[in-house]
């Protein structure tokens, strides 16, 4: 389970601050599968690196599992990120490795037995189905399959909890909707799936589709959320309050 | 950790060594080289140290009594000397003793040992050996208060002359180890900060996946440590060999000033295994200080 609970991030540049994130309220259970949606800028790449603790929160609590990451020693992080499996808009699959190796690598250094990694990589090389390409180097797979692999190399240590950042973000749009749906498939064995992404028509054509939950962040705060209906009046009521607050303000993110 | 884990980790860093190759050459001969400095540093202070401790072992103080000194009064200055502090050896010469050094000399001379015969000129006196060069002067004043001393010769200024040398030369020693070792950390530095830019992309999905910053570090430890224990055997190599070499060369080329400091420098066997176990202690240290200080930057994703 992910709790947010009125997290707010603010980075410091040298002569200004810019608020990410402003008293963020998000609850996502085990098992859901939930989309965040939101343009560049919007936060969502500050939710996901708050979620793998690659930044602090500046208020407020971040929750996985129970416990609570503002609390966490530093020591403690590895073994946080080995709970979930992460994908990623570039692949960051190592290109002088093979398919084979790059999900063993990626178990290796987490120390699992190398009897475990034998058995284990097939069978995820085969959930993607990948199984007759484990000897290829990622430059020889074209963007969805390469991604396919990145997706095993998630799933290798059996976590109960998959993020994507903009999984689609580097492949052409028909193996876009594959990428989706093995996400969606892995949601139906339990495991908690989180996509990050930009892509505001495909996110609705598959929320439909499968019924998702869709969360949409913008100017660092929930604009929206199809589990709480509530919260999209209370985002437009703060806009409002923005709006009145600063004349002068000009927001960038009205057009939208 | 895994035993499995390990011997990947060894692995990866071994990969590292041969992958990095152009770069851990120059970084292991800097190493050498500083090691052999270091070595040869070291070496020269021994060998001084051996040198002072000869002549040290070799000081003679010579005290004479007063010509018509009594038996009591030569009796009680023999209890005196020998329970000052710091004297290790006393000989007594009585004239007659000095004459009969000193009759060889005069052998040609017949006139002159028949003269010294019936009217000794020599001073009754006893050779005093004091442990260390520095107590030399402290003894010496001591022994002028004993009653019935006419005088003291000590080699005073022979024995200065060592001890500041030894002080110098153990000084410029420490200095060019502490130079040499903080060379060598640079250079280490150096060599696996750039590895570790080599595998900064690895690096950065290791610490997403969850690796712990001990499994990140280790092979470059091993890298490290490997280069700078093999730059400590090729050092160990080097410098016995030359050292040995010098030693039969100085034994083989007698002059008289290897003469005066014993005629031989301090013997291989003495003093390999400092020097085999002090490259190797400082391969393992310097490396190991190297590695930690060149990859913190990259752990803190």
């Amino acid at each position: 389970m992910i709790e947010f609970e009125h997290v707010s991030k603010t980075y410091e540049t040298h002569n200004d601050e810019n608020v990410a994130l402003d008293d963020i309220n998000i609850q996502i259970d085990d098992g859901e599968f939930v989309f965040i949606l939101g343009h560049s800028g919007a936060g969502k790449s500050t939710f996901l690196k708050l979620i793998q603790m690659e930044e602090k929160p500046t208020k407020g609590r971040v929750i996985i599992n129970g416990q609570d990451l503002t609390k966490m020693k530093r020591r403690k992080v590895p073994y946080l990120r080995r709970q979930m499996g992460v994908v990623f808009q570039d692949f960051r699959l190592i290109p002088t490795m093979t398919v084979y190796e790059n999900v063993a690598f990626a178990m290796r250094v987490t120390n699992i037995p190398t009897k475990k990694i034998k058995s284990r990589i097939p069978y995820v090389l085969s959930l993607v189905g990948l199984e007759d390409k484990m000897d290829r180097l990622p430059d020889e797979l074209s963007g969805g399959e390469q991604q396919r692999v990145a997706v095993a190399r998630a799933l290798a240590h059996g976590p109960k909890l998959i993020i994507a950042d903009e999984p689609t973000g580097n492949i052409d749009p028909e193996m876009s909707l594959d990428i989706m749906q093995l996400f969606e498939a892995i949601n139906k064995v339990n495991i908690t799936v989180v996509v990050v992404t930009h892509e505001h028509e495909l996110v609705h054509k598959l929320a439909r589709k499968y019924n998702n939950r869709v969360i949409e962040l913008a100017n660092g705060m929930v604009a929206s959320d199809t589990s709480h209906p509530e919260v999209a009046r209370r985002y437009a009521a703060r806009m409002a309050e923005r709006e009145n607050g600063h004349d002068d303000y000009e927001d960038y993110d009205d057009e939208e | 950790m895994r035993f499995s884990s390990f011997t990947y980790l060894v692995g990866q860093g071994l990969h590292n060594l041969r992958a990095n190759r152009l770069m851990t050459f120059a970084s292991m001969g800097v190493l050498t080289v500083c090691m052999l400095l270091i070595g040869a540093a070291y070496l020269l202070g021994v060998n001084i140290d051996a040198m002072v401790e000869y002549i040290g072992d070799q000081n003679e103080t010579v005290v004479y009594m007063d010509q018509g000194a009594s038996d009591d009064q030569i009796a009680a200055a023999d209890t005196a000397i020998r329970s000052t502090a710091h004297v290790v050896g006393v000989t007594y010469m009585s004239p007659q003793d000095v004459l009969a050094v000193y009759s060889d000399m005069l052998s040609s001379y017949t006139n002159l040992q028949d003269a010294f015969a019936n009217d000794n000129p020599f001073y009754p006196n006893y050779r005093v050996v004091v442990d260390s060069p520095d107590n030399i002067e402290s003894v010496s004043q001591q022994l002028r208060q004993i009653d019935g001393v006419y005088q003291v010769n000590a080699p005073l200024e022979m024995s200065k002359v060592f001890v500041s040398l030894q002080k110098v030369v153990s000084y410029a020693c420490y200095g060019i180890v502490l130079v040499l070792a903080i060379v060598s950390i640079v250079v280490i530095n150096n060599t696996i900060k750039i590895t570790v830019f080599n595998r900064r992309k690895e690096i950065n999905i290791m610490k997403l996946v969850g690796a712990t910053n001990g499994f990140i570090r280790f092979p470059f430890f091993v890298e490290g440590v490997t280069s700078g224990l093999i730059s400590a055997a090729l050092a160990s190599g080097i410098i016995c060999g030359a050292y040995y070499a010098l030693i039969r060369w100085y034994a083989e080329n007698p002059s008289n000033l290897s003469q005066m400091f014993g005629g031989q420098l301090v013997p291989l066997t003495n003093v390999w295994f400092y020097l085999v176990g002090g490259f190797a202690l400082l391969g393992f240290v310097l490396c190991g200080i190297g590695t930690a200080t060149s990859i913190r930057k990259h752990l803190n994703v």
